[in-house]
């Protein structure tokens, strides 16, 4: 074997042993010496190109891979739920001590949601900042695709409800937020005001301070996520009439980000996550950070003036629906990827052979032509050199 | 080599004449790594191709007039059979009429006893047996009630139970049936007083229109009147004795809407939803245990019911014959049978549910940390399932995850690929080797 360190790979220095020999005659890629092979420029300006073009292809495919493909997909939501937490952030044009919130559901609870909520007194003319928008009014942002990540960052954010400006002069607006849980069922939320609707408080008031001209700053479901924007957060709804009914009616569908699909299999599908923040904190371990889970809802509006013997006020009814989206993020493995860029890479050097060959071809046949115009009846040698070649 | 013929000049793989090929180790050695290499990938495309993969689809549910069959098994360890009722009504309050049904009222000992099975005995729902040894002319007196519809002679009350009825109608409370004749025939209150310490066990299915409705286990005898659902509860509250404590604590061992996915099935359809599945995860309410010591207490569970197809691979080769199955009138199919088809194509469903429990003093949920959360008053004890129906309708179809042509296509992008790459990677090592010796020569 000194023979063979001295000599390096130097093949033909020496006999082989036979093993070399038997792996050898498996060599399928035929070589030829360098003396018989022919390097032309334009074969040169071919690979050129080619690396370039493979290069691009490859580029792409990486760039493909590492944006990775997002996958709606749906299921019926698994495991017994009980609570489900309302987020609202809602200014009303009217004195607080005159509003009287409640949600009443389907399985029979009323939740006195004005002693759950925090009440600020403010001024109306605080929050008619420029970002309010009417309901509905961009389509255009339904139809963008959704990307996980954008979710995900703002769910890490912070999960506190903005301060309330300080008021100068005689408020005129009460600022209402709060979260509160309620049940996981059919229900109706509503402000209404002091006396009218509900007939324990017996004090009536002044049907001129009637003013329910609102802004919804937040409007949301299951664990509070202020960044993640809603339907109805920012609108604003405004009316000179004192005897108004907003009607909001809400779909709920719980839904589920992630980025890390493989996660929720292990995670204990029993436990139904949508609960509140309180269970939300308690079950984060087992859902891990690349997983957000929140509530999406579906809203139509309808608002009217009441005849006096009806309730005005704001009412939202919601309703959950059974079906539970999931949009995930995915990536392809590695090797996957190796695969795919292998195939480009050959897919092309091969077809771009071919098309060299071809070239050359389409060249010959229109040289020997102009030859043949020029100079009769000359046979080229070339054809010999490419039959060995 | 051969005549030269026109196809010569087109050959596009010109090959090198054996004189002037070199062979090489390093070639050897690549080219018996790349068919390795190939085996495997191959391999890999074939397993791809075997493959059967479920693709749930979601559209909405377009069946009509379509039936649905609830499956329970449900304990209740400290209601006596004797007390414990079972109701299918629809949306508006009514109980549902048309419905098939072969539940059955295990007598179950007492749970101080370790609750074994005392008799079985199958539920005629909203309807009582009728008493069958008496003298033909005998007419048992109502006690001032009207005598019910549905009495085997009519005006009269000849059996305790057509008794309870009658009070029933008029909603007022039987109590224990002390000075009613046909009930102390019957030992009534003695029966009564003999099973107080058992528990009961309500299995098996039923077979309801798909519509809006709820199903609730209660105690005493019901009866429907215009919009009002009563429940007769004063031998539930009554009860018997200091030592006997009613209450609904139950175990929910199994409820399903629809026939059973078999277990193979349903671990598949789950792999691509991106959750594991079992028939646990169809069916959340499995295995439910809830307890209270409260005799008034009310439990309820909301549950959206959403109809799932499961079409297994070939299905649809056997579709006629799914086709006269559906034509066939549901009486004729057999309680369980409903939505199998003959192909292994299952019509079932799934469901979400909610669950939630009240006191029927009211009172808030500040043992909860909710002082806000007002529960509501009155109502009746038991158990409640209020089922809806979703619009959408899930398909699980299996499907063979790629054709034969894109197997052999993918076959032939794995050779020409890894060919084409060993080539060049040989290519490479033969230069490179040429060059080494060129350095070391000069």
């Amino acid at each position: 074997m000194n023979g063979f360190a001295d000599h390096g790979l130097d093949e033909s220095a020496f006999g082989e042993s036979k093993a070399i020999s038997a792996v050898k005659a498996f060599d399928a890629f035929p070589k030829t010496k360098p003396s018989y092979q022919q390097r032309t420029s334009t074969g040169g300006v071919w690979t050129l190109s080619l690396i370039t073009l493979s290069i691009l292809l490859s580029i792409t495919e990486l760039q493909r891979w590492w944006v990775g493909t997002t996958s709606h997909t749906f299921s019926v939501e698994k495991g017994i739920s009980h609570d489900l937490q309302i987020n609202l952030d809602i200014v009303v044009a009217m004195q607080c001590s005159d509003l009287h919130i409640n949600v009443q559901d389907a399985a029979g609870d009323r939740i006195l949601a004005g002693s759950a909520l925090n009440k600020h007194p403010t001024k109306w003319e605080h929050w008619g900042d420029k970002r309010s928008h009417q309901l509905a009014r961009d389509r255009g942002e339904q139809y963008e695709e959704e990307d996980v990540h954008d979710y995900l960052g703002a769910a890490r954010r912070k999960k506190k409800f903005t301060k309330t400006p300080r008021v100068r002069g005689d408020p005129n607006a009460c600022r209402v937020f709060g979260s509160l849980e309620g049940n996981k069922v059919q229900g109706d939320f509503h402000i209404t005001a002091r006396g009218h609707g509900y007939m324990e408080f017996g004090q009536h008031l002044d049907h001129n301070s009637f003013n329910f001209s609102h802004q919804i700053n937040e409007l949301s479901f299951g664990p509070f996520y202020p960044s993640l924007l809603n339907p109805l957060d920012n609108t604003r709804a405004t009316t000179p009439n004192h005897f108004y009914k907003y009607q909001y009616y809400l779909s709920v569908v719980p839904t589920i980000y992630t980025t890390d699909a493989r996660a929720l299999d292990t995670a204990n599908p029993s436990i139904s996550p949508s609960s509140s923040d309180a269970a939300n904190d308690n079950s984060a371990l087992s859902w891990g950070s690349n997983t957000v889970f929140t509530n999406q809802y579906a809203v139509t509006e309808q608002s009217h003036t009441v005849p006096e013997s009806q309730v005005p006020g704001i009412f939202v009814k919601f309703d959950i629906e059974p079906i539970l989206l999931t949009i995930s993020e995915e990536w392809q493995g590695a090797l996957g990827l190796l695969v795919r860029v292998v195939n480009v890479l050959s897919g092309v050097f091969v077809a771009g052979g071919w098309c060299f060959q071809i070239s050359e071809w389409a060249r010959e046949y229109w040289g020997r032509r102009g030859r043949r115009d020029g100079a009769l009846g000359v046979l080229s040698g070339r054809r010999a050199s490419m039959d060995k070649t | 080599m051969p005549a030269k013929s026109r196809f010569t000049r087109l050959d596009a793989f010109t090959k090198t004449v054996e004189d002037a090929r070199v062979r090489t180790t390093s070639g050897g050695i690549v080219t018996l790594s790349s068919l390795l290499l190939i085996l495997w990938l191959v391999w890999g495309e074939w397993a791809e191709y075997r493959r059967i993969v479920v693709h749930p689809e979601l559209v909405v549910d377009k069946g009509r007039g379509e039936k649905m069959e609830i499956h329970m098994n449900v304990t209740f360890p400290r209601v006596p059979c004797e007390l414990l009722t079972l109701d299918v009504m629809d949306v508006s309050g009514e109980v549902q009429t048309g419905v098939m049904h072969g539940v059955s009222k295990v007598r179950l000992r007492p749970e101080g006893e370790g609750g074994g099975v005392i008799e079985s005995k199958a539920l005629d729902l909203h309807n009582d047996d009728p008493a069958t040894h008496l003298d033909p002319s005998y007419c048992g007196e109502c006690y001032g009630a009207p005598a019910p519809s549905n009495a085997i002679k009519p005006g009269c009350c000849n059996t305790c139970a057509e008794v309870r009825d009658a009070y029933a109608s008029v909603s007022w409370s039987f109590g224990r049936g002390e000075n009613v004749e046909q009930c102390s025939r019957e030992h009534y209150s003695e029966h009564l007083d003999e099973q107080r310490r058992e528990g009961c066990r309500i299995e098996g299915g039923i077979r309801v229109n798909k519509v809006v409705g709820n199903f609730h286990f209660a105690p005493g005898k019901s009866f429907s009147n215009g919009n009002m659902h009563v429940h007769d509860l004063e031998n539930y509250f009554a009860g018997g004795g200091a030592d006997v404590q009613h209450s609904f604590s139950h175990v929910i061992h199994h409820l399903r809407f629809g026939p059973q996915l078999p277990e193979a099935v349903a671990k598949k359809a789950g792999e691509k939803g991106g959750m594991a599945w079992s028939n646990h995860h169809l069916n959340p309410l499995d295995g439910t245990e809830q307890k209270t010591d409260e005799k008034a207490f009310n439990f309820m569970y909301f549950v959206k019911v959403v109809s799932t197809a499961y079409l297994p691979l070939g299905w649809e080769k056997k579709s006629q014959k799914n086709a006269l199955e559906s034509i066939l009138p549901h009486e004729l199919v057999e309680l369980g049978g409903y939505g199998v088809g003959e192909a292994g194509s299952i019509e079932t469903h799934q469901y979400s549910v909610t669950s939630h429990k009240r006191s029927l003093a009211g009172g808030d949920d500040s043992g909860e940390g909710h002082k806000e959360r007002l529960h509501a008053r009155g109502g009746i004890p038991g158990v409640f399932f209020s089922y809806d129906i979703s619009p959408m309708k899930v398909i699980n179809r299996e499907a063979r995850s790629k054709s034969f042509s894109g197997f052999l296509v993918g076959c032939c992008a794995i050779i020409g690929g890894t060919l084409t790459v060993a080539a060049a990677i040989d290519r490479a090592l033969y230069e490179g080797h040429q060059r080494v010796k060129k350095l070391h020569q000069g």
